[in-house]
């Protein structure tokens, strides 16, 4: 059996984290393992993209059967959307590796890394229900393994609460999964879980496809998260040791979104049109709501945290706005604000390293003494901000263009991006890295090489993706048009 | 030959990056020499004036506009935008400029910060500053020319808090950059609006003012409000300019730089550059040059009352920004122009005049700690004296024939109110300009507790050169009226002077009254002020020295209610409803487990009971679904 491209870069980090984990290996073997693993991704990724044909249609597929009796099968392929999450992802790994090399964590925590990446590429390129479900609920184990044992703060308690919280929405997700398998097979009298054949069904009524839609919903909800379903946000994010914040905030609330688009687009078509308004709304109001919420935080993880929530309420907003302007914004977003905000986290987590658990009254002062963060801080800070050169700036733009083309109102109201991000970020960088107070900073120290390297990708792209962004979207707009004008049927222009 | 174009963006971008990497050596590995910086910094604009000098004699020769687009920055559905440079007389004309006064700003600065130990990052921003705005003129749509807006408004925030230590240096910077994104929220709506409407097929000036007749008639005055909000922050007009005044927190050649000749003159640049738009709505243009004729006077309200040298110039351009926008208004965009040209030399000069005043007085901004400052740098003295007069409207100096030419556009647009506003300015204007001349180069009894020195020449050169256009320029815009053929007005052709209605009786009369209003600030300063006994502090008291309390205002308004919101929202909603909910029903889920557990009971027959009862129902199910 010939293995794919994709599956490799599924089953690489898997089969390599299983064999450290019962080979006596020590931590800097496994660390060093996985950094590996994640570099030959990269290049595959790479490989994947130049290779890739802008089209609308999903290329590399890999179809085998698992469970065959149920129709389930091995299903994966990629589409423009894929595409760019999986870029994100390939680049921000190893970035991810560089920070975070000399923590001094475990094997079992490099393991977990490696897990949670294999989790990650097999929820993206899922074109199976219920190897989207698997995968979607594995990626999940290794991140609160991480929080559990690595965390801080109460943190038994914060993984015990997003568990339960993800595992109910993806409950709910699951049974409409259920459901829709079982309304193929009463239709066509064979089961499948492929995505292709279940948006083929014609028999379910009206109210069977809210509640089935709502069940999805739900599921995404809690992972991207929007409001009201944020609570679990706060205490993880700041419980969580850097990697794990790092991977559930430019990550995980990425896959979220993209899921919405992936799934929610092909399997409801009509009541995404429909029920636009209300997530158009709510993804404006969460961007408003997290990003003032922001303003007030002390700890710092806090306050990114909001920020994440505010930034992927606006991406939400801009999927549901049914039109490319809208939807290229956001997944222009999910990038920018993953390498963004990845990298807030990664520096955070440097500062934490050096300096301790700290809140933000307990900082400043960091520029004189660290330069080569306060640079990469910077620029970090400005594209969480949205400044023009950067992509957090192509992303903003297109998104407000996208809802001022579903709804000059909205547009008018989404303009308000352009104060949120600033009203929080820059007062965070004044009184964490550039004022001089009382507090001791002494043991700070400034970067060194290898998260220079880390470090230098994402702002390579981050201002790269802002002086050229069209070279990197005209790869992802055939599959946009292609959501927006034969599933949608809402013309693109 | 074109690509040139995309090179006087270019240059001061590579040198502020250039000069970038060197200063993060410098600092992280071994120090570098000043002189490493001073080479990349000061050439920069060098270069890029050759090039602007380049390109203004070519339109001299041919007046089509030159164009370069090197690619396609963002394409979706057929909404095409371009990296497009774009050479007319408009953008040349201020790339001139930019680059001329920008360059003696810079050699000025070599000397200002020589001792400076963030000497090669302040030049990194210099220049990157330099290349955000000329990219915002050189710009061939208004896409492209918000990435300089927003590009020219983050380098002043960096530049602000330049000493980033002191809390309120960034505190004046991050109120700089929050109040010109209010305006920049503005902007980016007036730009959705454009984009939707005529961004088809092309975003660039010329394909919008091609395509303005198929726009719905409520766009066009919307979209003209909304850019004009952007201009508000970036030119400091009411009710966003309560920056400005914060923002001399920065070195004093930033001041000079951006707050003074150039920055704050985008919006100004902006209008006209729209002038297309704007002249179909002339009833927002009248709402911009009350706007402009108020601010004016609201500024130079506050400025006779200032003490801190820098602020009292802060205000002074506020003051004079609002008659640029008057200009604008009633359609008189290359006198609105003319204004920013001499604006921006006896401006510039008046604040590295100022800037060599605090040097020579040890970081002294208070000019009633000033005082006699004649006796110790003649060129100081004399240049500031040109520069005051320059502003104050006195002729021959270039302030006079740019502020008369506007004042006689508005009188002859016949808005008699706005023209009133003007006049009472302009009498105001010379007033607080002759009384901080007077108390800083007159003031008896100073007392300078250290030695005070007189500025290096490499300050003074830049002085005396800008004195030269404060002097001049006012030339190349003389009217027909004193013999002259208005050079600059004939020059800018579409931008360029509409006939007057006015006769020539009139004008002698309007002339005549300007100069007797300046004439009759200076004589009140010069009885208040012309031997102020620098003993005795002026008191600070009033409304005005308080400043309308528009600061406190907006404290009350916008800023303390925002932290409370926020509060509320974090642990009024979050934590004590939102996340009290969903605690809440893990309780009554406990609560019900505690409930089911009557069936956990220890009994052994029970458990095995209802395991068989589960596997025969798995069996049934899997029998069911295998058959």
């Amino acid at each position: 059996m010939e293995i794919g491209i994709l599956s490799t870069i599924i089953f690489l980090p898997l089969l390599v984290g299983l064999l450290f984990l019962v080979l006596p290996f020590n931590a800097t073997w496994t660390r060093n393992a996985a950094f590996g693993v994640s570099i030959v991704i990269f290049f595959l990724a790479i490989y994947i993209y130049m290779n890739f044909q802008p089209t609308g249609y999903i290329q590399l597929r890999e179809y085998h059967p698992w469970i065959k009796s149920y129709g389930i099968y091995y299903s994966l392929g990629i589409d423009g959307f894929s595409l760019i999450v999986l870029m994100l992802i390939a680049t921000l790994i190893p970035s991810a590796y560089l920070l975070l090399w000399d923590n001094g964590r475990p094997k079992s925590y490099w393991v977990s890394m490696l897990f949670i990446q294999a989790g990650i590429s097999g929820t993206l390129f899922s074109l199976d229900l219920i190897l989207f479900y698997f995968f979607w609920e594995a990626m999940l184990l290794p991140v609160f393994m991480i929080i559990g044992l690595f965390g801080t703060g109460n943190r038994v308690f914060s993984t015990l609460k997003v568990t339960i919280y993800t595992i109910m929405g993806s409950l709910l997700m699951f049974v409409s999964i259920l459901y829709l398998g079982v309304a193929f097979y009463y239709e066509y009298g064979v089961w499948s879980f492929e995505l292709g054949d279940l948006v083929q069904i014609t028999t379910l009524g009206y109210e069977t496809k809210v509640m089935l839609f709502l069940g999805f919903m739900v599921a995404f909800a809690i992972k991207i998260p929007l409001f009201p379903f944020h609570s679990w946000l706060l205490e993880t994010y700041s419980n969580s040791p850097t990697g794990g914040v790092f991977l559930l905030s430019s990550i995980m609330a990425k896959l979220g979104a993209y899921a919405l688009v992936r799934f929610m687009i092909p399997l409801f078509p009509d009541l995404f049109v429909e029920f636009s308004p209300y997530f158009v709304s709510l993804g404006i109001f969460g961007l408003v709501y997290f990003g003032i919420a922001a303003i007030s935080q002390h700890n710092i993880k806090k306050m990114f945290a909001y920020s994440s929530a505010s930034h992927l309420g606006f991406i939400t907003a801009g999927i549901f706005s049914l039109n490319a302007h809208g939807m290229m914004g956001s997944a222009f977003l999910i990038v920018a604000h993953a390498m963004a905000t990845g990298g807030l986290f990664l520096l955070q987590g440097v500062m934490e390293r050096n300096l301790g658990i700290r809140s933000l009254d307990g900082l400043g002062g960091i520029a004189k003494k660290a330069p080569v963060f306060t640079l990469f801080f910077g620029i970090m800070v400005l594209c969480t901000v949205g400044i023009p050169g950067t992509n957090g700036f192509v992303a903003e733009l297109l998104i407000v263009l996208g809802l001022f083309k579903y709804n000059p109102f909205a547009g008018i109201v989404a303009a308000v991006t352009v104060l949120v991000a600033a009203s929080y970020m820059f007062l965070l960088f004044q009184k964490a890295i550039l004022v001089r107070t009382d507090n001791d900073v002494s043991t700070m120290v400034d970067l060194q090489w290898k998260e220079i390297l880390g470090l230098l990708p994402l702002t390579i792209l981050i201002i790269g993706m802002g002086f050229y962004p069209d070279y990197f979207l005209y790869k992802v707009e055939p599959t946009i048009q292609h959501y927006l004008l034969d599933i949608l049927h809402v013309g693109g222009r | 030959m074109n690509f040139l174009i995309s090179f006087i963006v270019l240059i001061p971008l590579a040198s502020a990056f250039f000069m970038g990497l060197l200063y993060m050596y410098s600092i992280t590995r071994s120090p570098i020499p000043k002189g490493w910086f001073t080479l990349p910094a000061l050439s920069a604009p060098l270069m890029s004036f050759g090039i602007s000098v380049y390109f203004f004699v070519r339109l001299m020769e041919d007046a089509t506009p030159i164009t370069y687009r090197p690619y396609m920055w963002l394409s979706v559905d057929t909404y095409d935008v371009y990296m497009g440079f774009l050479a007319d007389k408009l953008s040349i004309f201020m790339a001139l400029f930019i680059t001329f006064v920008g360059g003696l700003i810079h050699v000025y600065a070599s000397a200002y910060m020589k001792d400076d130990a963030g000497y090669g990052k302040f030049f990194a921003y210099f220049n990157l500053f330099l290349s955000s705005m000329l990219l915002l003129v050189l710009a061939d749509g208004p896409l492209i020319m918000f990435i300089g807006w927003e590009g020219v408004g983050l380098c002043s925030y960096l530049l602000i808090s330049f000493y980033f230590e002191e809390p309120l240096n960034v505190v004046a910077g991050n109120k700089a950059f929050i109040v010109n994104r209010v305006g920049d929220m503005g902007f980016l709506i007036g730009l959705a609006l454009l984009y939707f409407y005529c961004g088809d097929y092309g975003f660039d000036y010329a394909s919008i003012e091609a395509k303005m007749a198929s726009i719905p008639s409520w766009v066009i005055p919307m979209a003209g409000v909304m850019l004009f909000i952007g201009a508000m922050g970036k030119s400091a007009q009411i009710p966003l300019y309560v920056w400005l005044p914060d923002a001399m927190a920065g070195p004093t050649p930033v001041s000079a730089l951006i707050h003074a000749a150039t920055m704050v003159t985008a919006g100004v640049y902006m209008v006209t550059r729209f002038s297309f738009l704007y002249e179909t709505i002339p009833d927002v243009g009248l709402f911009i040059a009350y706007i402009g004729a108020f601010s004016a006077l609201f500024a130079a309200l506050i400025a006779t009352k200032q003490t801190d040298i820098k602020k009292i110039l802060a205000y002074s351009t506020m003051s004079q920004l609002g008659y640029m926008f008057m200009a604008v208004g009633v359609g008189a965009y290359s006198s609105a122009l003319f204004h920013v040209f001499t604006h921006a030399f006896f401006k510039a000069l008046l604040f590295m005049g100022a800037g060599a005043l605090i040097v020579m007085l040890h970081h002294e901004q208070n000019i009633f700690k000033m005082g006699q400052m004649r006796r110790f740098s003649p060129v100081v003295y004399v240049t500031m004296l040109i520069a005051t007069l320059a502003i104050a409207g006195i002729p021959p100096f270039s302030g006079f024939f740019s502020k008369d030419e506007i004042l006689l556009e508005v009188f002859a647009s016949g808005h008699y109110a706005l023209w009133l506003l003007g006049v009472a300015t302009a009498m105001l204007s010379s007033y607080y300009m002759f009384r901080l001349f007077f108390v800083v180069f007159f003031g008896k009894n100073a007392h300078h507790e250290d030695g005070v020195h007189d500025v290096s020449l490499v300050m003074k050169l830049p002085l005396i050169l800008l004195a030269v256009g404060a002097l001049m320029s006012g030339f190349l815009g003389l009217p027909e009226l004193l013999g002259g053929s208005h050079w600059m007005g004939s020059w800018l052709g579409e931008w360029g002077r509409r006939g007057l209605h006015v006769s020539h009786q009139t004008e002698w009369i309007l002339i005549a009254l300007n100069i007797l209003v300046s004439l009759v600030g200076i004589g009140i300063a010069y009885v208040k002020f012309g031997q102020y006994d620098l003993r005795k502090m002026p008191a600070m008291k009033g409304v005005i020295a308080h400043k309308f309390y528009v600061d406190e205002f907006y404290d009350k308004l916008f800023v303390r209610p925002l932290s409370h919101l926020s509060e509320w929202f974090a642990i009024g909603v979050d934590v004590n409803k939102v996340d009290a909910i969903v605690m809440g029903l893990s309780r009554g889920f406990i609560r019900l487990g505690r409930l089911v557990a009557v069936v956990q009971n220890a009994n052994v027959r029970l458990y095995a009971g209802v395991m068989i009862l589960g596997i025969s129902a798995m069996a049934l199910y899997l029998i069911a679904i295998v058959r």
